[in-house]
């Protein structure tokens, strides 16, 4: 079977960006491609991850979108979700027709309204909405679930944004850029009880890019081109209430990457993970779901150190979404990243320990309503 | 080439002003007819691939969560492609390039828009960016026509003849509606009718126009193995081509149109089609305005540039034509823009497997498929044969 690898990777800081979408867009691009000395007529497809008009004021993005990211007349597409748009390209270069595939997401969040009027549209207009239902509210619910159904304290919880937050000090990309302790976190405004404002994500801009290549086109591009080697998509229920906030799609994801990836001890066989996780708790619950840790264990995972940047399986190295969170590419931000910890070229936020398989995780919806879950391999 | 993909199903709703059915529904009653055309069940289904107009059509962003239960998509993978109106297409790429792959052994691809619900012109304005071009758009009809002007001008065609062109071929794509059981509008209409119609924006008529429809539709992808196993006659995809040019309207030229000249060009290439006015039997085109069909077939190669009026008027493109067009009634007789590209892909695949019904075209072995998106920027090909 034909294979596919990441063979170079360029992306923005997630801070606001003072150029437009297109130019900002086209920067990357052309950085991207110097790095892998290719000419924009030399790539076989182009494909845009990005969100519409609560993104972006414009419906249609891939229309803005195509010109920066050096798609005109060329063959391409577009993915509503950057994650989506990472698999697509993969397929490309998987069904033999094309060698190379560029994959870039885009957003800028400082030129949009706030996430949750935006993800409150995530639900249906009659009985959600008017509720006021969106993305942090059903975060809230989920937190407080989680608390109570197996006593997490949320002391455990706000670690994680300390820890991210720390982290993120050593990513020059990094848009929150602040050392907190956890009594800054607990001491932080309840913005929907039990969720306080360091512990949900901020809105960021960024665009990332990642280089696809076929085996033979990537051994020739890239000295150590990162393998495809797992990926699992799950998709739950539109109702919340419908769903066990607690019990998602994250595992029968998981499962699939695993099995395509051969790995059947994840906490074993992963070297770092770079996991979607816009509430801090939601890393805990995440983690317990990809099997790195048992069910209601997320508390006494992060308490034993496991998931710091020198533990034994550093979790967001990068600073994580609570650091960067251009919403519809922060997806494309993990697995990009990821492939920085196998390239050992992640700099100062680059794990002491040798990194062979990398897992990236995107969600997005309410309390993780659909999850993809990709395994890297050097 | 790689691995071989066809469809093996497909589904239809009847397309029209749907207020009897709530939206997800009315992408269930396309996802049922569809496994129902193809005789598997959910259960079969490896991967689903969603497309919709943007959010501001939907009235809920990311629609894929709203019809997760309608799609039968809780616990699969999905994945959302969209490229505004060329959407049809680009969904049925990606079912085809996720089989192609080897990651699925069969991908149910599902477009929809209810377009009763939301506001079409309004949506087609915010494609426009905020700063120069949004506040002299007017909506579809004002882009259209410009570039219909700007057609006829290059190719100097005779304003007269290019209104009777026109209306030739809205009194063909009605005739046609009628044998369409799915079809919007089905309507006999004259050539008079046409000419003294409502004017829209100069010289386009009400009845140079599609109308805006509620409907979906749902395709079927599986390997080739799968296919031969499941399908008594699957429809190959022979070739597929998407190509876009600038943002900015004034940037490219709307009379050669490089997006659908050369998005039609990459399938031919693929397929091995050198004249496709010959070796075409059948054609389903992106046509919600009439005198745009005529810009399609010279981009399309079935005519000399500046030609397309001479070959309407002498009935080359006619259901008993030399290449029939549009059998279906096409875009012009139904328009839910999130469908009507896999609809146009749906139609090519039926004429192909000699399942069109009414409006089947005698012995139709090869087909092409097409759907235009954003403001004239995209265009997308796919084409269909009977045999691999």
């Amino acid at each position: 079977m034909q294979r596919v690898a990441i063979t170079h990777v360029a992306q923005s800081s997630g801070m606001e960006s003072k150029e437009s979408l297109m130019d900002f867009t086209y920067r990357v691009n052309k950085e991207i491609l110097d790095k892998a000395g290719l000419k924009r007529r030399e790539v076989g497809c182009i494909v845009a991850g990005s969100a519409d008009i609560f993104h972006s004021g414009l419906s249609c993005a891939n229309a803005f979108d195509w010109d920066g990211i050096g798609a005109f007349l060329k063959e391409g597409s577009r993915a509503e979700e950057s994650a989506f748009s990472f698999i697509y390209g993969c397929m490309r270069i998987l069904s033999g027709r094309y060698e190379t595939v560029l994959v870039t997401a885009l957003v800028k969040g400082s030129e949009n309204p706030d996430n949750d009027p935006i993800t409150s549209f995530y639900g249906d207009p009659f009985y959600l909405r008017p509720v006021g239902v969106n993305e942090s509210v059903v975060a809230a619910m989920q937190m407080r679930q989680y608390l109570e159904r197996y006593g997490v304290t949320e002391e455990q919880c706000a670690k994680v944004a300390v820890k991210n937050l720390g982290n993120a000090l050593f990513n020059p990309y990094a848009d929150r850029k602040r050392r907190v302790s956890l009594e800054d976190v607990m001491a932080s405004e309840r913005v929907y009880d039990p969720l306080k404002a360091l512990e949900c994500a901020p809105k960021s801009d960024g665009v990332v890019a990642v280089l696809l290549a076929s085996e033979e086109r990537a051994k020739t591009l890239s000295k150590k081109p990162v393998w495809l080697s797992g990926y699992g998509c799950s998709m739950d229920h539109f109702h919340p209430g419908d769903r066990d906030l607690l019990k998602g799609q994250l595992p029968a994801a998981a499962q699939r990457a695993y099995k395509m990836a051969g790995i059947d001890d994840p906490g074993k066989q992963i070297d770092v993970a770079e996991v979607c996780e816009p509430y801090a708790f939601q890393e805990l619950l995440w983690c317990e779901h990809l099997g790195f840790c048992g069910e209601g264990q997320g508390g006494r995972w992060i308490d034993s150190g496991m998931p710091l940047m020198d533990g034994a399986l550093p979790v967001n190295p990068s600073g994580g979404v609570l650091a960067t969170n251009p919403y519809p590419a922060r997806g494309l931000y993990r697995i990009a990243e990821a492939a920085l910890q196998i390239k050992e070229e992640a700099g100062e936020h680059q794990v002491g320990k040798k990194v062979r398989t990398a897992l990236a995780h995107s969600t997005h919806g309410f309390g993780g309503q659909c999850h993809s879950v990709v395994i890297l391999s050097a | 080439m790689g691995n071989a993909v066809a469809i093996i199903g497909t589904g239809q709703t009847k397309h029209g002003r749907r207020s009897d059915v709530c939206y997800p529904d009315l992408v269930r009653e396309a996802v049922t007819a569809a496994l129902e055309d193809a005789g598997i069940t959910l259960k079969d289904i490896d991967g689903i691939v969603l497309g919709t107009m943007p959010s501001m059509m939907e009235g809920v962003s990311s629609t894929h969560f709203y019809f997760a239960e309608a799609m039968g998509s809780v616990g699969k993978p999905v994945l959302k492609v969209e490229t505004c109106g060329s959407t049809g297409q680009s969904i049925g790429h990606c079912g085809f390039f996720w089989v192609a792959s080897g990651m699925a052994d069969i991908v149910l691809v599902v477009g929809s828009e209810k377009m009763s619900e939301g506001d079409g012109q309004a949506t087609m304005t915010t494609v426009f960016d905020p700063f120069f071009q949004r506040t002299f758009a007017a909506g579809a009809p004002g882009v259209f026509t410009m570039q219909s002007m700007e057609w006829m001008y290059r190719f100097k065609i005779p304003e007269e003849k290019g209104r009777e062109a026109a209306a030739r071929i809205s009194v063909s794509n009605h005739d046609n509606a009628m044998d369409n059981p799915h079809a919007h509008i089905r309507t006999r209409v004259t050539m008079e009718d046409v000419k003294n119609a409502r004017i829209i924006t100069y010289p386009v008529r009400l009845l140079d126009v599609c109308p805006a429809s509620d409907g979906a539709c749902a395709v079927i992808f599986a390997t080739g193995e799968k296919a031969r196993k499941i399908c008594r006659k699957p429809a190959w995809i022979k070739g597929l081509g998407f190509r876009g040019e600038e943002f900015f309207y004034g940037e490219s030229d709307k009379a050669i149109w490089m997006s659908a000249t050369e998005a039609a060009a990459e399938a031919y290439r693929q397929a091995g089609i050198r004249n496709p006015l010959k070796e075409l039997d059948v054609a389903e085109i992106y046509n919600p305005f009439t005198y745009q069909e005529m810009i399609f077939y010279e981009c399309f190669g079935f005519c000399p540039r500046g030609e397309a009026p001479d070959y309407v008027l002498k009935g080359t493109f006619l259901k008993d034509g030399e290449l029939p067009c549009c059998p279906s009634g096409g875009t012009l007789c139904s328009n839910p823009i999130g469908a009507t590209g896999l609809i146009r892909l749906a139609e090519a695949a039926l004429q192909v497997t000699g399942k069109a019904g009414a409006r089947q075209v005698e012995g139709a072995k090869l087909a092409l498929s097409h759907a235009m998106g954003g403001v004239d920027q995209f265009n997308g090909v796919t084409i269909v044969g009977s045999e691999l």
